[in-house]
């Protein structure tokens, strides 16, 4: 069955921005590392479970049984006990989903730089720009070839530790896989702010400078529940103003442990601000784009 | 008279830079009309609009003010570039992509299916001599098969308009003839073809209609003779002027050497009006010579004079 010529531009679009990605190493780059990552776990972990409760762990040969404890006022004394294995899953979980939120954002954005450069090149742009296909056409299949990628290398690490710990010890929990939703959208959200301020100034360096800038200053908005009682009235008000305004996206890894936990999420505020963020800026970029000469 | 490929009409162009928004005004009031089947040729010193003029045309660039219709539809209205081929000046293809993929990429994007891209992209590859490169990537290229292979890119679709930005630039000679015969089966097959470049050989070997363009606006249009005949005139050796003879009543002027009078206007009349006075004034003849001014000489004559007859901008209709 032939394709209609608009999904036929849409897949020269598309398959343009995975052939780059490709080209660039960085989908191979993010696969070793995942790879990598997973066969880790596979090969250091080794466990005897007896009966579905947790014996014996090993990790890189050592011998231990994990516990968590308390301190007895009344005895005087650390009470310790088991780990639950549910609890052992989670923590690990929680570390390596963490680690690929941040981590493998802050490499991601860094890799698609030269993506956002190719594609608004002179010499390049101008020649998809005279292809029949409308200007958010070609920007919404260039997004699209970087959403789906970063949502596959996303699956493969996370798909690939959970896994790797379900048929290490049995225990099956489907839904650590939330990581791999929310990994993707806030890659995609960062991303919006990269390719939008790349279109209007023509600079993705600047683009980068600013997104690694917004990263990291979420850092210091997820403390506000602190920083707020201390500050002044008119420095709270703008603190506030300014954390409702930009992504949140370090707190956004507390909503993401609270789901892999499987613990209620206390506010989805932040993620669903972050998602609105990425709606806006994406708007801009997309006008941006229609509008501008090249 | 069938309807036109391309009208323009009163059409302005200004860009705004930097910070204390710096206005140029690239282009200043054009006006053209290309029939179907036409090959017109833009010339211009650099920043004349020429390269802008093209991508108004694409709707890579927006106009400030006027109008400019592909095949009756808005500039950059993305149907009327089905219809299109375009090769950019500086075009750069994703290295790492083989000669083959870059084809197939563009040809995608040009909405050509799957059927189609199969029997064009060997095809083209044979016209434009790149079949033992097809798999080789485009990094590895020379600038000329670079060029060669843009051109095969503009037409994947089977355009009936191509519109090259300096389709010969960095060629070698054999490869400017390659793609100069490429240019005559094209306008053979009846396709319109628009051009814009530096090499004023080229032009004049392929199209039918030249424009000049300078500062924005269309200062010539015509035939390549018509344009080149801006610089034709006669030389007139004598052998010697009396003194209080003016040539320059006569639109004529003398040489440095003090024995050649120049008559730059066309006309015979002119000439003979000249003739008929020198014999009058009994200076003897030694010899009268035409020369015609190259495409290149009619263009710099043109430029250099500051000639501004386009200033009113008056249409540019095809031939």
């Amino acid at each position: 069955m032939s394709r209609s010529p608009g999904m036929t531009t849409l897949s020269g679009s598309l398959l343009l921005t995975f052939r780059e990605l490709w080209a660039m190493r960085l989908t191979q780059a993010m696969l070793a590392v995942a790879t990598l990552a997973w066969l880790l776990l596979s090969f250091a972990m080794n466990m005897d479970v007896v009966e579905g409760s947790l014996t014996a762990l090993r990790i890189f040969g050592f011998e231990s049984t994990p516990t968590e404890g308390h301190w007895d006022e009344a005895a005087g004394e650390y009470v310790s006990q088991a780990v639950s294995l549910d609890n052992f899953l989670i923590g690990i979980n929680t570390f390596v989903f963490g680690a690929a939120y941040f981590l493998g954002t802050l490499l991601g954005l860094f890799a698609t730089m030269p993506l956002v450069n190719g594609f608004l090149e002179q010499g390049r742009v101008d020649l998809l720009l005279s292809k029949p296909l409308s200007r958010s056409r070609l920007l919404f299949g260039h997004l699209t070839g970087v959403w789906i990628t970063v949502f596959l290398l996303a699956t493969y690490l996370v798909g690939g530790v959970w896994l790797t710990l379900s048929l290490k010890t049995g225990v099956w929990m489907p839904h650590f896989l939330v990581a791999i939703p929310i990994i993707t959208l806030m890659f995609a959200v960062m991303y919006s702010v990269i390719l939008t301020i790349s279109i209007g100034s023509r600079s993705p360096g600047l683009g980068l400078v600013v997104t690694y800038g917004l990263i990291f200053f979420s850092i210091i908005l997820a403390s506000h529940e602190q920083l707020v009682p201390v500050l002044s009235g008119t420095s709270a008000a703008l603190f506030m103003t300014i954390y409702h305004i930009l992504p949140n996206f370090a707190e956004v890894v507390l909503v993401q442990t609270q789901l892999v936990e499987e613990a209620a999420v206390i506010s989805w505020y932040p993620l669903v601000s972050s998602l609105l963020f990425g709606f806006v800026t994406y708007g801009i970029g997309f006008f941006w784009f229609s509008r501008r000469d090249f | 008279m069938s309807s036109p490929v391309i009208d323009i009409s009163a059409l302005h162009k200004t860009y705004s830079s930097g910070i204390r928004r710096r206005r140029v005004e690239a282009l200043r009031g054009v006006d053209l009309v290309v029939s179907p089947g036409e090959v017109l040729g833009i010339l211009g010193p650099n920043g004349a609009g020429k390269t802008t003029l093209l991508k108004v045309l694409l709707g890579i660039v927006r106009p400030t003010s006027g109008e400019a219709r592909l095949f009756g539809q808005p500039a950059g209205d993305p149907s009327a570039r089905q219809r299109l081929g375009y090769l950019p000046e500086n075009h750069r293809f994703p290295t790492y992509l083989t000669a083959r993929q870059t084809l197939d990429i563009y040809g995608r994007l040009a909405g050509l299916p799957d059927a189609d891209r199969r029997v064009r992209i060997p095809s083209l590859l044979e016209q434009v001599g790149l079949v033992s490169w097809e798999d080789t990537r485009v990094g590895k290229f020379s600038k000329g098969m670079m060029q060669r292979l843009g051109l095969a890119q503009a037409l994947m679709n089977t355009p009936e308009i191509v519109v090259l930005d300096e389709p010969t630039d960095g060629v070698d000679p054999v490869g400017r003839r390659d793609i100069r015969d490429r240019l005559r089966s094209l306008k053979r097959a009846g396709t319109t073809v628009v051009i814009n470049s530096h090499l004023l050989s080229e032009i004049e070997l392929v199209c039918d209609r030249v424009l000049i363009m300078n500062k924005g606006r269309i200062i010539r249009s015509g035939t390549v003779d018509e344009v080149a005949r801006q610089g034709t005139g006669w030389r007139v050796e004598v052998d010697q002027l009396p003194e209080a003879f003016d040539p320059t009543a006569l639109q004529a002027r003398l040489e440095e050497s003090g024995r050649t009078l120049v008559v730059d206007s066309g006309q015979p009349a002119t000439l003979n009006a000249l003739i008929d006075a020198l014999r009058t004034s009994g200076v003897q003849i030694l010899g009268v010579e035409r020369h015609r001014a190259s495409l290149e000489a009619g263009f710099i004559d043109l430029i250099t004079s500051g000639e501004e007859s386009g200033e009113e901008s008056s249409r540019e209709e095809a031939p």
